[in-house]
């Protein structure tokens, strides 16, 4: 890590209040932020969502729309103060020497434009540079970002090339001009985990190289401990702590920052040896903050003086700032959890010999959508019928009572099978049996007795409940729709039992959704699903839209509701971390196959399957000095239309050339299935002891805690 | 992009045919009785059967679609046994049917329960002569019959021996012939041949009014068309730009009032005040002459209205698109990479904020011909939107189809132009 | 847990039906053009209401000169048959807004153009509910038949309908049924398909819920707001329509006055009055751009609500 250079610094922010004026009023959205980001450096701005973040980088650019402006403070770029400048000069400014990088490149790039014509215009209107050596310097800056083919991808419009590349276009027109401040809003949130591990690696790489300074924002501690060297934590629009990265992880002095660090699992955890514990409590609206500190009504270490009196932002140690009247007394180590908090951990599994009754079992399930071309041939039918193999040849079995966690990156098929299991979908081929019944056809065959049995809870908050009725009309449906209940009392009743086996009262029975905040409609959620009293859950990712500090609640609900009524579950997540902390057993699935399956902590040691051990590596982990070797993929995922021949990972498998002839045997031959433990099956051509012998990606994680004192 | 434009045209099609149905059926099937409204109410049901089947509507309702959509002549062809073919009369100019029989043209007709032959002169005239007993064929019921074409354009059936009794409409009321036929082809070549038949009101075929008709609504649209676009689309884009603005809540109240207000109301209003208080423009237009159409000032008012009308309704379209582009993330990407606010405009945003506009007001020109009717009835312009008005009312109702069919087929002809306009703007359809 | 008998916090309650509408008409007076809109209709509707019971003079008697301009005793003028301008345009409002003539002599409440429109969001919400929701085969039959009724230039469906059916209050509530149906069909089935992605439908699917109870249970109320907007457009366009039919001679039958036919009749004489074109002109464009005015306005504040 750089040491702070004595140049003055590209970016100084001082006590900057920012506030929109709405119908009746106006709110701060942002109050009191201070920072400075000097040349080479990278400051991370971490936080929840609603917390104020991009407000301060829209700030910096001078884009806070038509009812937006700087309130107070000073936002002082190379020593001139960007407040109240014209726009005339904001414009020479953006993109010439102020350049953005935004969450999701699709949309920031214009559909209708090819994006040559994108890249080229901002040398031709800020340098004035020539079309042929505007084209030349891009496709020079194309090949810096590892653009594959650059030339052929100027000539092509953005919807013809993968998420990942588009994230590299943006990247890449933004570091055209040599900018001296490079602002990034969550780049690689839209990503999948391969892409974005490459993404970071390249950000990484460009700071070093150009001497920018970059302001990261994000909301994911893994991905700022990764590319970051200082760190501010936002909180409730306001700077809560800052200071360099390793001191935030390792001796985090703020209550909210202590919080987040204990709210998330570590890659490795498992919930029989970790608990998660939530911030209580919801991240207040900017028009609702309360007064004194921010966070009292959250902080577990609140005093008087925090419901009083508003800390100021003061230092803690040289480099290390925070806003907490109580930081020097507060031992996050000494830390124990309120009652209302604590949770058991669950009973160790019972010794080896009897599992439970598979409830569950599927075999060699598919299902392949046809798909249509659009080429003139196509319409006519002169070509063979296509078929997108979303899901091909998946098997497993589920134990009652145990929780199955699936993961893959988008497209992978994940999201086909659960379709296909709750009968969303009709099964093309293959066998998929529940409780001996046969769950190969749609909904609309199946008898009520199995709905009821299998249940969903849902991933976006904002959509699981139906904006049109109360809290309790909804609970209440599955439980007259499956007859649980007679008369309109008992329905009541039941309701309101539901509600508080997902701690919730009843008061929230006449709510609407939208008095709800995201971690209640999650709760919500689960106990219609639970109102039936299901065999089986399917969770499709029900946590990964939820800010950081309710993930936490939401998972504990769940792990607490299973032991309670024995719930078997199918876990769906993209988080590594989460589904080792939740799962017993983990399939991983690429392209439409299971990669690999078996007891959860099986997977995560070697031996282990080439593409579990990538995205192992590419996992952010919220630890500075954590050690992850560095194995990342290259390309894209294949089409499912036409997915690779043998194996479906040998395009991109970085072990491919353990095999003899660079593992062309990987190519034309579907894999076997290497089994280094009862239970434990890899789809892979590599012999198990060449598995065996791959080094682990992670150092074991039982000690990264341990460390934060030796560190200091 | 294949599959998109092969869909586009499958579904016109598939919607034409929809189209015709629904209207034929409506208008001859549901209208009830034609010959109430042209014979009066004072006609004999006798007389009003004879005359249903001498315009073809004793038959069942499919054959009579099968005739309008695509003639009939193939189908009297058969009864008949020779060709049949039209020719142009050189006297009246009018196109008349006649079977061709050995290198010569016949028609028949019956006297006396005598068939005679007519043979097609050079000069359009007919020489008449006793057609032989051979012409007598065996009918279903065991009696002889004859099928011929006869002198008003009709494929008809004779019975030997059993002349049939008809009631013709004359300038002067009915008139009873004897030596009829039994049964009546009218002949026409089908709406699909461009042949909509024989119009009611003027007792001449459709087709001899409705192409100056065409004509006429054409040049009043094309200049409305012509003056509308380029002014719509500025202001659109004008007040997009300046969202929330006082430009651009002057300009959306405007062209809300313009659309909100019917086009007689505008029509008249123009009429009242350049019309008749200021006298600047003659407030109806007369044609006296076919040529009259380029009489700028005959024009004016009409054009104005339509464009009043039109004008409203793409402006709020336009804006619309261009404000939700405008608030897009790669505008702000544009902006923010400090381009100047003219290229982020003219360059990044209309492009994409004109296609949804131009989709929609290709679909929008069934609404313009709605506006058209009005406009011409109000300012008696001979076009085709008061030439289907008075079929309307007349109850003329192969002109009221013929006029319907085309006016939809512009429509949804624009509206596949639309449609493939649409693909090629649109990369991401051009390309996939 | 032991609760026995929970009961429900009173002051927790949802709000009542009339809560709420007050609630959405507040949210009208907070735009300022939503406001005027809702103002110009209501004063039309009061017009109607206070028609019912008082007018000047019988509209339909001849009892004074022709072509009178406006003066003392007739504020607004005469016409050409010698009846009070302003009682013609007083009673005007009532078979678009207040009565419907059914052809056996009965008499409905609610006027021609709020039936109509009433008719078309009837018949377009469930075609567009089974095409959306449901797709595929469904999506493309509902959609090519609607396809074929859009096709028809509007205007073109009136003169074809009421030269088959005649002339009466039910023809044009048909005709206003039928070519409003596509429209709302059209809007429900975008609504549709929108909401038909997001979880809620997804758990009502996985309950085993019908179709009919997805469409309609699940669907419906979340397509309300933006549907109600279409109908306060909708009835603006039938008033537009029936004005329009009046003045080509062919809407609303006789004797009750109706604007458009007051302008074509006003229309011949507009030499000898030319202010008697004016009045029922103004009637209808004020009403249309008031309800105009008034969607606009909701329209504006129930998106900036979503927001």
């Amino acid at each position: 890590m750089s040491e702070p250079t004595r140049q003055p610094p590209v970016l100084t922010i001082e006590n900057l209040a920012v506030a929109y004026r709405v119908r009746g009023g106006e709110i701060e959205a942002v109050q009191d932020v201070s920072f400075s980001i000097h040349r080479g450096e990278s400051f991370g701005l971490v936080g929840e969502s609603g917390c104020g973040k991009s407000t301060v980088a829209w700030a910096i650019v001078g884009f806070l729309g038509a009812n937006g402006y700087v309130k107070r403070g000073a936002i002082r770029f190379m020593g001139r103060d960007l407040v109240g400048r014209s726009q005339e000069e904001l414009r020479r400014l953006r993109g010439a020497q102020i350049a953005m990088v935004y969450q999701d490149p699709m949309q920031a790039l214009n559909p209708s434009l090819r994006i040559g014509d994108q890249l080229k215009e901002v040398l031709t209107v800020h340098r004035g540079m020539s079309d042929q050596e505007a084209t030349r310097r891009c496709i020079e800056m194309l090949e810096r970002v590892y653009m594959p083919d650059p030339a052929d991808v100027m000539r092509r419009y953005p919807h013809q090339i993968s998420g990942g590349q588009q994230q590299r276009v943006v990247i890449a027109m933004a570091l055209l001009t040599n900018p001296a401040l490079l602002i990034m809003d969550e780049p690689t949130t839209a990503l999948d985990v391969t892409v974005e591990a490459v993404v970071l690696d390249l950000i990484a790489e460009l700071r070093r190289e150009f001497d920018t300074a970059i302001l990261y924002i994000s909301h994911n501690l893994g991905v700022v401990a990764r590319v970051c060297n200082r760190v501010g934590v936002m909180y409730a629009g306001e700077l809560v702590e800052r200071a360099p990265v390793r001191e935030i992880f390792q001796d985090p002095r703020h209550p909210y920052t202590q919080g987040l660090m204990r709210c998330v699992p570590r890659l490795g955890q498992d919930k029989r040896s970790a608990v998660l514990y939530p911030i209580p409590g919801r991240v207040p609206p900017p028009d609702q903050r309360p007064e004194g500190c921010v966070f009292h009504p959250r902080c577990d270490h609140a005093e008087e003086r925090c419901v009083a009196e508003r800390p100021g932002f003061r230092p803690y140690r040289a480099e290390h700032m925070v806003r907490c009247h109580l930081a020097e007394t507060i031992d996050p180590r000494a830390w124990t959890p309120p009652p209302d908090l604590a949770f058991p951990l669950p009973q160790a599994p019972e010794p080896n010999g009897r599992t439970g009754e598979i409830i569950l079992e599927v075999d060699r399930l598919r299902k392949y959508y046809t798909a249509q071309g659009n080429s003139l041939r196509d319409v006519l039918g002169l070509t063979p019928k296509r078929f997108v193999q979303a899901v091909q040849e998946v098997s497993f079995q589920v134990p009652r009572g145990k929780t199955l966690g699936i993961v893959g990156e988008s497209g992978c098929g994940k999201s086909t099978l659960v379709k296909t299991l709750i009968g969303l979908e009709s099964a093309t081929d293959g066998r998929a049996e529940f409780l001996g019944f046969d769950i190969t056809v749609d909904l609309s065959q199946r008898p009520l007795e199995v709905i009821e049995e299998l249940q969903m809870v849902f991933q976006n908050p904002d959509s699981t409940m139906n904006p049109a009725y109360t809290v309790g009309h909804q609970i209440g449906r599955p439980l007259r729709r499956f007859r649980k209940v007679q008369t309109r009392e008992e329905e009541y009743r039941e309701v309101v039992r539901l509600l508080e086996a997902v701690r919730l009262d009843a008061s929230y029975y006449d709510r609407l959704p939208r008095q709800l905040s995201g971690g209640e409609k999650q709760r919500v959620g689960i106990a219609r699903a639970l109102a039936s009293r299901p065999e089986l859950i399917l969770c499709d990712e029900p946590v990964s839209a939820l800010d950081v500090s309710v993930q936490a609640a939401v998972l504990n609900l769940l792990l607490e509701l299973q032991q309670r009524y024995g719930t078997t579950m199918i876990f769906i997540a993209h988080d590594l971390s989460v589904v080792r902390f939740f799962s017993d057993y983990v399939a991983v699935m690429y392209l439409g196959q299971i990669m690999e399956f078996g007891p959860a902590e099986a997977i995560y040691a070697p031996p282990y399957h080439p593409y579990t051990e990538a995205l192992l590596s590419a996992v952010p982990i919220p630890d500075p000095d954590a050690h992850q070797r560095h194995i990342r993929l290259e390309g894209n995922v294949p089409s499912a239309l036409s997915p690779p021949s043998g194996c479906p990972f040998h395009t991109r498998c970085p072990r491919r050339h353990l095999l003899p002839d660079n593992g062309a045997v990987c190519a034309q031959e579907r894999p076997p299935w290497r089994e280094p433990a009862e239970g434990h099956r890899i789809l892979c051509h590599l012999p198990l002891e060449t598995l065996q012998a791959l080094e682990p990606v992670l150092e074991p994680v039982a000690s990264a805690s341990g460390a934060e004192t030796s560190a200091r | 992009m294949a599959r998109f434009i092969l869909r586009s045209l499958l579904s016109t099609a598939v919607t034409m045919f929809l189209v015709s149905l629904a209207l034929f059926l409506l208008v001859e099937v549901g209208s009830g009785d034609i010959t109430v409204k042209i014979l009066g109410v004072f006609s004999t049901p006798e007389q009003r059967a004879s005359y249903r089947a001498q315009l073809g509507l004793d038959q069942p309702w499919y054959l009579r679609y099968l005739d309008w959509l695509v003639g009939n002549d193939w189908r009297a062809e058969r009864l008949v046994g020779h060709p049949l073919v039209t020719v142009r009369n050189p006297q009246s100019g009018e196109l008349e049917w006649w079977a061709q029989v050995a290198g010569e043209q016949l028609r028949w007709d019956m006297e006396e329960g005598q068939i005679y032959e007519l043979v097609r002169q050079e000069d359009g005239s007919a020489m008449r002569r006793p057609a032989p007993e051979t012409i007598w064929r065996e009918g279903p019921e065991g009696e002889a019959v004859f099928w011929g074409v006869d002198e008003q354009n009709r494929a008809a059936m004779w019975i030997q021996g059993k002349p049939g009794v008809a009631f013709i409409l004359t300038k002067a009321g009915m008139r009873q012939e004897t030596d009829a036929p039994h049964r009546y082809i009218p002949l026409r070549k089908g709406l699909l041949r461009g042949d909509p038949g024989m119009s009611l009101m003027t007792g001449r075929p459709v087709m001899a009014t409705l192409p100056t008709r065409i004509r006429n609504t054409f040049v009043l649209a094309g200049l409305a068309f012509m003056v509308v676009m380029p002014l719509a689309l500025l202001f659109g884009i004008v007040a997009g730009v300046n969202e929330g603005r006082p430009l651009d809540r002057t300009i959306s109240i405007t062209s809300l009032a313009l659309t909100a207000t019917p086009e007689f109301v505008t029509g008249v209003f123009l009429i009242l005040i350049l019309g008749i208080w200021l006298r600047v423009l003659p407030p109806t237009t007369v044609f006296l002459s076919d040529s009259d159409i380029w009489n700028l000032k005959l024009l004016v008012l009409p054009v104005l209205t339509l464009t009043a009308v039109e004008l409203g309704y793409v402006v709020r379209m336009t804006r619309a698109s261009m404000v939700e582009v405008m608030n897009s993330p790669y505008i702000r990407t544009a902006i923010l990479k400090g381009m100047p606010f003219r290229r982020v405009v003219f360059r990044h945003a209309v492009r994409n904020a004109l296609m949804a506009p131009i989709t929609v007001i290709m679909l929008h020109v069934n609404w313009l011909v709605g506006g058209i009717v009005v406009v011409e009835v109000v300012f008696g312009f001979p076009g085709l939107g008061s030439y289907i008005y008075d079929a309307a009312i007349f109850g003329d109702f192969n002109a009221v189809e013929a006029a319907a069919m085309l006016m939809v087929t512009i429509a949804v002809g624009t509206r596949l132009v639309g449609d493939v306009i649409y693909t090629l703007l649109n990369p991401r359809i051009r390309y996939s | 847990m032991a609760v026995a008998q929970p009961t429900v916090d009173p002051a927790r309650r949802r709000p009542s039906r009339l809560q709420r509408l007050w609630a959405g008409l507040a949210l009208v007076f907070q735009s300022r053009v939503g406001t005027i809109g809702l103002a110009m209709v209501l004063f039309w509707v009061v017009v109607a209401l206070i028609s019912l019971v008082w007018t000047p003079y019988p509209p339909n008697a001849s009892l004074f000169e022709q072509n009178l301009p406006p003066n003392g005793t007739n504020w607004l003028g005469t016409d050409h048959l010698g009846r009070d301008l302003l009682s013609r345009l007083m009673t005007g409002t009532q078979v678009i807004l207040l009565k419907t003539r059914l052809p056996n002599g009965l008499v409905l409440p609610i006027g021609v153009a709020i039936w109509g429109v009433l008719g078309s969001l009837v018949l377009g919400t469930v075609l567009g509910l089974n095409a959306g929701y449901r797709g595929g085969w469904w999506d493309q039959t509902i959609m090519q038949v609607l396809d074929a009724l859009i096709a028809f230039p509007r205007i073109v469906l009136y003169l074809v309908v009421i030269a088959a059916l005649g002339q009466g209050d039910w023809v044009v509530i048909l005709a206003i049924t039928v070519t409003g149906a596509p429209g709302v069909a059209r809007l429900v089935r975008s609504l549709a398909l929108d909401i038909k992605t997001r979880d809620f439908i997804r758990a009502a699917e996985t309950r085993g819920e019908s179709p009919w109870y997805i469409m309609f249970v699940e669907i419906l109320p979340n397509a309300r707001g933006p549907l109600i907007v279409d109908a306060m457009l909708r009835v603006g366009y039938a008033i537009f329509a029936i004005g329009t039919l009046g003045f080509l001679g062919i809407g609303l039958p006789p004797p009750d006055p109706d604007w458009g036919s007051m302008v074509n009749d006003a229309r011949r004489f507009i030499y000898a009055n030319p202010l008697a074109v004016v009045w029922p002109s103004l009637a209808i464009a004020s009403l249309v751009v008031g309800l105009n005015l008034f969607a606009d306005g909701l329209r504006e504040e129930t998106t900036r609500y979503q927001k």
